[in-house]
């Protein structure tokens, strides 16, 4: 007990000058008193670091109770109504479920849709059937309705299809369907120049029309370079068409994909180049500049299906003009094409000329 | 109210100033200053007024500590930093009693204090282990020990206060409660 009272006096310098040294002599001699001695200062030290903490904390409780605490949480609060308060804890709950019933409302919307749809389809294989068993006229019918619904209808004042020459003296041949019903018709060549023509031939049954340039400027051109192809091109043959769907002129390329047209029409090919209204009429040719037929329309639901009249039909339209009135250049069968073997882009400069926008008003 | 706290905010240098001099009057609006802060904090997130006042307290001593250490170095504004403190103290405690602490409702800038916070939780423990080697103490030894460490009085008050017949016998008694208090104090 007495050397715990001196090792404290020790520790907080209360000890004079000569009890001090004789007290570290002690220390430095017996490794006990000195180990007593780091230990009691240790305790010190958490003792002091207690009381200060002890006090501050005394003083902070202190300055907390001159605070209106009630006061200021009733403000800071969650908002005090449950509901409320529900609602911003559960926020991203909520939100979740939610989500989740939004989610469940449109997959059944789309499953409800999607039945529909197929009711649909079976309406309409009933209807093919049907087809399959009635008359031509009746598919002539369905034609008419799917040319009907395609925006390429004869709008006043607007331009209605293509159309291509088939003779150096002013036949074109287009689509009936571009100059059906028609007030007056014009054509206008790649140059800008505007021409009226007159219709002087048509064919309901394979949408056909032949047009004469009736206008005393028009010139005549020069031998027409491409010519019909009297075979039936094969499934995977390069085509491409020029057309007016726009006031320029514009290139159309894919493929002939099938051998029949719209619901197994043998009239026309199926073809995978994106054609836009305004494409009715348009020539499709092969590589070698080979007349494969002309474009009619497309299917509506189906991408890249495009339809378009065999060139046989094309020669049977002609037929049916007085021969002498086509006059000698015209479009024929057994002449060599002016554009095989040349490059594309040569092809078309050659082909411009020959192929107009109609113009129907 | 909350005018009178805010018209009392006093600036970051102020503060650091005051408690460098052991100002009580800074000490006082400091506290005051921040207190709603870690109130709204504290409500908005799984808490109540009690655990307000704990936490924002542990974050004062921190700031006071890390202050009067002498190695506190402004980095941001002092109130990001309290907040900061008492954000990452909460969130211990939240975790501790695994409680749900998904969503956060911030209300202030946040960065990181981890450092401070564990150096402080190895000298909360200290002072957590003092406490409860005083509290093992028993009557009399606490207060006497007590009044001699922590409130100063000398032995010769303590002897009054207890009525020992003299200062030695006082003396006596306390050194016998230290014994037992280091004992307790450095059990492992």
């Amino acid at each position: 007990m007495e050397l715990d009272a001196i090792i404290e006096d020790y520790l907080l310098g209360k000890l004079n000058a000569q009890e001090t040294e004789a007290f570290e002599q002690l220390r430095r001699n017996d490794a006990t008193v000195d180990h007593k001695v780091v230990s009691h200062k240790f305790f010190l030290e958490s003792m002091g670091t207690f009381a200060e903490q002890l006090r501050l904390k005394e003083q902070l409780n202190h300055i907390h109770s001159e605070i209106d605490v009630e006061g200021l949480a009733d403000a800071l609060r969650p908002h005090p109504s449950k509901i409320v308060q529900l609602w911003r804890k559960n926020k991203s709950v909520v939100a979740v479920a939610a989500s989740f019933i939004v989610l469940s409302l449109v997959s059944i919307y789309s499953i409800q849709h999607n039945s529909k749809q197929e009711a649909n389809y079976e309406k309409m294989s009933r209807e093919l059937s049907r087809v399959k068993q009635s008359q031509n006229n009746l598919v002539l019918d369905i034609k008419a309705n799917t040319q009907h619904n395609s925006p390429k209808k004869a709008n006043p004042g607007n331009f209605g299809g293509t159309g291509f020459a088939v003779s150096t003296n002013g036949y074109i041949l287009t689509n009936l369907h571009v100059v059906n019903g028609a007030d007056s018709l014009y054509v206008q060549n790649s140059k800008g120049e505007s021409f009226k023509v007159k219709s002087v031939y048509t064919d309901p049954q394979n949408d056909i029309a032949i047009l004469k340039i009736s206008d005393k400027h028009f010139n005549g051109l020069s031998t027409i370079p491409y010519t019909i192809k009297k075979s039936i091109s094969n499934i995977g043959e390069n085509v491409y068409t020029l057309g007016y769907p726009k006031d320029d002129i514009v290139l159309g390329e894919g493929s002939v994909s099938s051998r029949s047209g719209f619901i197994g029409d043998t009239t026309q090919y199926q073809v995978s180049i994106l054609v836009n209204p305004g494409n009715s009429g348009g020539p499709l040719l092969d590589n070698n500049g080979n007349l494969v037929g002309i474009i009619s329309g497309k299917q509506d639901q189906t991408e890249g299906a495009a339809f378009a009249i065999k060139s046989k039909y094309i020669l049977e339209a002609m037929r049916a003009i007085p021969q002498d009135s086509l006059g000698v250049n015209r479009l024929g069968i057994n002449k060599k094409s002016l554009l095989a073997g040349l490059k594309r882009t040569k092809q078309i400069e050659k082909l411009e000329d020959y192929v107009f926008m109609i113009k129907v008003y | 109210m909350n005018n009178s706290l805010k018209s009392s905010v006093p600036t970051d240098r102020e503060v650091i100033l005051g408690i460098l001099n052991n100002s009580e009057d800074t000490l006082n609006k400091l506290y005051k200053a921040y207190y709603a802060m870690v109130l709204q904090f504290i409500l908005n997130n799984n808490g109540d007024e009690d655990d307000a006042k704990d936490v924002y307290q542990e974050g004062i001593i921190i700031l006071y500590n890390k202050i009067k250490a002498g190695n506190f170095e402004l980095s941001s504004k002092l109130k990001t930093y309290i907040y900061s403190v008492c954000r990452r103290i909460w969130l211990k405690k939240l975790n501790l009693n695994s409680k749900k602490a998904g969503n956060i409702t911030d209300y202030e800038d946040v960065f990181a204090v981890e450092e401070d916070v564990e150096h402080h939780e190895e000298k909360d423990a200290a002072f957590v282990k003092m406490q409860s080697a005083l509290d093992h103490l028993g009557e009399p030894c606490k207060t006497i020990i007590q009044d001699f460490y922590i409130h100063n009085l000398s032995m010769q008050d303590i002897c009054e206060k207890f009525g020992y017949t003299n200062t030695d016998n006082a003396k006596t008694q306390k050194y016998k409660c230290l014994q037992r208090l280091k004992k307790i104090f450095f059990q492992p």
